[in-house]
This record gives C-alpha cells, sequence and structure tokens, in this order.
C-alpha cells in the first residue's frame, strides 16, 4: 500500500470537516449546497481509501454511484433554489425565515 | 412483485404526465386505481422469499411485510387526494408520480441488505420527498420548507456516507449478512463505532429523531397537507424498518449501542412532547407528536430482541393508521389545502360527528389509551425495554405519555366544547371517505383489544429478522 490507510482517512476527515463548516456557516443557499457536495467528496475519498486498504472493488463501485447521485442532487437542490430566488429574489438565507426553525 | 408494479406505475404516470392535460378529477381516479391495485400485489408477494443481485436485495417476510404496510400507507394517502387543493391542477400527475416513486423507493429500502442499496433507496425516497414540499399553490412556506428540507436532508445523507465509508473501512464488506459475522467482534475500534453512529444519523433524520429532527415542524407546516400526510407516515414506516435492519446488526449485544439509543429516545420524546404542548397549528402540532412517537419506537428497537423489534414493527403499523386518521380529518376540515389551526377545529363535533370522533380515537391512540391499538402498541414496546432492564426509560416514557395526552386533549377540546365565532357550515362527506372513517376507527379500536392477527405478522417478520 502505497499511502498509509490512516493518512487518507485524516485527509478525507478533514475535507468533511471543511464540508460541514461550509454547510453551518450558512450566508447563502449555494454555499451551502456546495458544503454538501464536498461532505459527499469527501465520503467518497473515504470509500477509495477502505477500498485500497482492503484490496476489494466495491468501495470504488461505491463512488462511483456517490457521484451519480450527488450530481442528482445538486439538480434537484439547484432547481429548488432557482424556484425559491424567482419567488423571493434573493439567495440570502437570512430572507428565509418564515418558518420557525 | 411489488417493487416491478410501482416501477411500472411510475413509468406510466411519468408518460401520462407528459401526454394529458391536466383535469384533477380523471387524475385523482388514475392514481386511486394505481395505489388501490397496489395494495393486493404487495399482500399477495408476501409469500416471497430470496435474495436479488448478488445478495445485496432481500426478500423475506420482515421486507414483505413493511411493503404491504407501505403500500397501504401510500393508498391512503392518494386517497385523501381527493380535491387536491393545496397543489396546482398541472402539477396532479407529477405531484402522484413523486408520491409513486417515493413509495418504490421506500420499498426498495426495506428490502436492502447492503449499503449501497440502502444509500441509494434513500436518496430516491429523499429527493421525491423534496420535490413534493415545495409543489404547493400559493403559499411561500412551501418553498422555504422545501430548501431547509433538502440542505438539512442531504447533509444527513453526506453524514450517514462518511459512516458507511468508516464502517467499511472497518469491516471489509457492504453487504449485511457479512458486517453480522463480523461487526460485533470489531465494535471495540473507534472508527467502528463513529461508523456506525454516523450511518445512523441519516435514518434519525428520516424518522425525525432528536438530534435530527429540527426539520420536521417547518416543512410539515409548509408542505401541501396530503404531502405532510405522506411524509408523517409512510416515510416514517420505511426509516423505522431500516433502523430496525440496521440495529438489528449488532447481534444481540449493543450495549454501548443501546445506551447511546437510549439517550436518544429519552431526548426525542421529551423534547417532541414539551414543544407540541405550546403549538397552534395543527401541523406543527402533529410534527412534534412524530418527533415523540420517533423516541417511543426507538424504545422498542433499543431492545435488540426479537419482542422488542416485533414490538417497533407493530407500533409502525398503528402509528401509521392512527397519524392518517388525524391527518384525514385535517385535510377533509381544510377542505382549501390550507395550514389548519387548531382553534378553527372548533364546533368539529356539530359540524361533523363522525370526523370529530374519529379525531377524538386516533389522537386517543396516540396518546395510548387503552383500548387502542396505540396502547397495545405501547405496550409491547414498553414490556420489550422492561425485559432488558431500562427501567428508568421505561419510567420516563411513561411520564412522556401522560405529558402527550395534555395536547392531544387540547385538541380534542378543541374539537367537542369550543364554540366558534361565527357559524360555520356543515361538512359533508362523500360515502367512501365515511367508509374509510369508519373502517379506520374500527381497525383502531379493534386492532387494540384483539391485536392477535397483527401480532403475528409482526412477530414472524420480526423472526425473520432475528433469524435470517
Amino acid at each position: 500500500m502505497i499511502v498509509p490507510y490512516g493518512h487518507v482517512l485524516m485527509l478525507a476527515g478533514t475535507l468533511f470537516a471543511l464540508g460541514v463548516v461550509c454547510t453551518v456557516a450558512r450566508r447563502n443557499l449555494v454555499m451551502i449546497l456546495l458544503g454538501v457536495e464536498i461532505m459527499l467528496n469527501a465520503a467518497g475519498i473515504a470509500f477509495v481509501a477502505a477500498a485500497l486498504r482492503w484490496q476489494r472493488l466495491e468501495g470504488q463501485a461505491f463512488v462511483l454511484f456517490i457521484m451519480a447521485i450527488a450530481a442528482a442532487e445538486v439538480s434537484v437542490g439547484l432547481a429548488l433554489i432557482i424556484r425559491a430566488y424567482r419567488r423571493t429574489g434573493s439567495v440570502d438565507e437570512d430572507t428565509y425565515d418564515l418558518l420557525k426553525w | 412483485m411489488p417493487e416491478l408494479y410501482y416501477l411500472g406505475a411510475a413509468g406510466i404516470l411519468l408518460l401520462l404526465s407528459m401526454v394529458l392535460q391536466p383535469n384533477a378529477r380523471r387524475d385523482f381516479f388514475i392514481a386511486l386505481f394505481v395505489a388501490a391495485f397496489g395494495v393486493p400485489v404487495a399482500v399477495a408477494s408476501v409469500k416471497l422469499s430470496g435474495t436479488l443481485f448478488a445478495e445485496a436485495y432481500r426478500v423475506d417476510l420482515f421486507s414483505q411485510v413493511f411493503k404491504v404496510i407501505l403500500a397501504g400507507g401510500f393508498f391512503l394517502v392518494v386517497s385523501l387526494c381527493t380535491e387536491l387543493e393545496g397543489v396546482e391542477e398541472r402539477h396532479h400527475l407529477e405531484f402522484y408520480l413523486l408520491l409513486t416513486t417515493s413509495t418504490l423507493a421506500m420499498m426498495l429500502l426495506v428490502s436492502s441488505v447492503e449499503l449501497l442499496t440502502i444509500f441509494v433507496a434513500l436518496e430516491l425516497s429523499s429527493y421525491s420527498l423534496y420535490l413534493l414540499v415545495p409543489l404547493r399553490r400559493g403559499y411561500d412556506t412551501a418553498v422555504e420548507a422545501g430548501i431547509k428540507y433538502l440542505l438539512v436532508g442531504t447533509s444527513a445523507s453526506a453524514v450517514m456516507l462518511f459512516g458507511f465509508a468508516c464502517l467499511y473501512g472497518v469491516i471489509r464488506t457492504t453487504r449485511f449478512p457479512e458486517i453480522i459475522q463480523v461487526l460485533p467482534a470489531g465494535i471495540g475500534q473507534p472508527l467502528a463505532t463513529i461508523g456506525l453512529f454516523l450511518a445512523l444519523c441519516g435514518f434519525f433524520f428520516k424518522l425525525a429523531l432528536f438530534p435530527f429532527h429540527f426539520w420536521a415542524p417547518g416543512v410539515y407546516q409548509g408542505a401541501a397537507n396530503q404531502v405532510a400526510a405522506y411524509i408523517a407516515t409512510t416515510s416514517k414506516v420505511a426509516a423505522i424498518a431500516i433502523l430496525t435492519r440496521v440495529v438489528s446488526l449488532c447481534g444481540g449485544n449493543g450495549e454501548y449501542m443501546a445506551k447511546v439509543l437510549v439517550a436518544l429516545s429519552i431526548a426525542s420524546m421529551t423534547l417532541g412532547n414539551l414543544a407540541a404542548i405550546r403549538q397552534r397549528d395543527m401541523k406543527r402540532l402533529l410534527a412534534y407528536s412524530t418527533i415523540a412517537h420517533a423516541g417511543y419506537v426507538l424504545i422498542g428497537i433499543l431492545s435488540l430482541s426479537q419482542g422488542g423489534y416485533a414490538g417497533a414493527i407493530f407500533y409502525s403499523l398503528a402509528y401509521l393508521i392512527m397519524k392518517f386518521t388525524c391527518f384525514l380529518v385535517l385535510v377533509k376540515v381544510a377542505y382549501d389545502g390550507s395550514d389548519l389551526q387548531i382553534a378553527q377545529l372548533a364546533g368539529l363535533h356539530r359540524r361533523s360527528p363522525l370526523l370529530a370522533m374519529a379525531l377524538m380515537v386516533g389522537l386517543f391512540g396516540l396518546a395510548g389509551i387503552p383500548p387502542t391499538v396505540g396502547f397495545t402498541g405501547k405496550l409491547l414496546v414498553f414490556t420489550a425495554a422492561m425485559e432488558r432492564g431500562h427501567f428508568a426509560l421505561v419510567l420516563i416514557a411513561m411520564i412522556n405519555v401522560v405529558i402527550s395526552l395534555y395536547y392531544y386533549l387540547l385538541v380534542v377540546r378543541a374539537a367537542y366544547l369550543l364554540e366558534p365565532d361565527e357559524d360555520l357550515p356543515r361538512i359533508l362527506l362523500s360515502v367512501p371517505v365515511t367508509l374509510l372513517l369508519w373502517v379506520l376507527v374500527l381497525v383502531m379500536v379493534a386492532a387494540g383489544i384483539f391485536p392477535t392477527y397483527l401480532l403475528q405478522a409482526a412477530d414472524g417478520a420480526a423472526r425473520a429478522l432475528v433469524g435470517g
């Protein structure tokens, strides 16, 4: 194994944490969606690392599925954001306060 | 098999939605026929068993029982859509299409025994719901609820996926039968525990369990009434099924897991019940009650025994019927698709005695008053937990039942004792709806007194889960 599993997992974990920060520090709807994308890709990296550790292909297949599903999710998310933008005129997260969290 | 049927139905609905001119009555009858035909298809395939796709997909009694419940829930929710005032007419067929795909995905979910299959099915059902929530006429809250639901939901999915990755890194397989053999030994490693917990977070989100419950009130309030009914009933049943399957992976000795689930269950019940007291909007109240009931179901699941799983399955069916009855009353009273305030229920016993009685029986069932089926469900779940020694948990749960009785009685009081400011007209119910209401009330009471048949089904399902 060229790269130790722990190192790649740390990379994936750091990337995941960055994604969480990007999602939670909400200023803009598109940024929240970007944070989710980063988290999904971090999980993908973790899967590839695990697949390399155990020398099996299920992890790699999983990553292919993750990428396809992330694409579908982004399309759904952006469609919703566009609809919200047309209704309210802004993608700022603060304007969406009709519902009490 | 029911999945193939719903896949075909979704395809037909898709074609119809592109070709036909919108016509609310005809669309409703198409959807009703599709849903009604799905229930016998699901019931006919209860005895099937086998595995597909290199054991990624298992059909056993556990999954088939849940598919029957899901098909029934889908049919009930479609029967709510007689006058789909909350959704624009040209969107009706797409509305039914999204409901069908969501049901299809949930059926795939309860049959999944591999992490990838779970993920794909979960995402499919979630995306259908993300699209259904903003599909509401005239309400800005709907779009906002949809956005919030989507963002929280996808974050939860991403967290779950990372959990799957950690699990896969420790246990070198994604298939449940092999995970069962490897996980109890490997649970000592921190990565495995983290992975399992993160993975469960995705299911906690779908079940609206603390700490991923905060989307529920806003989404229920913002979505159209029928969509809220679907999310509250059918979606929760699927979440309970998959949570049961995943938790049963631990074998019988996941002590640490049980402790974590105990804490979450207590938090969920208490928070749901306390927050529901102050609600004025009926759908938000039902949302918080959903959060509390997620806590009750978790008590059954965390007892990690066959009796506990059977109790959880029985509770999920009972919960479906009771919650659906409440939403049926809500849809009929707020016939123009608006958000129902509790004060608007005033004088319901004069406007429609049948609706008021159904509401009362449904709410008493949710509270757990004998002889309704809700009491039987709670009895099963609590005894299963007591057998494993969780005395404090059951005590707290009973206190929560008393608290929940307060806000359920508030609603019943509004329906029976309050008088409206101006005279409101009588609510006329069509014959099918009257029939449905009577059937629901009778089932709720009869299944509470004679639960044998349903109990056998739940027991068989749990046995298939534990033995398989």
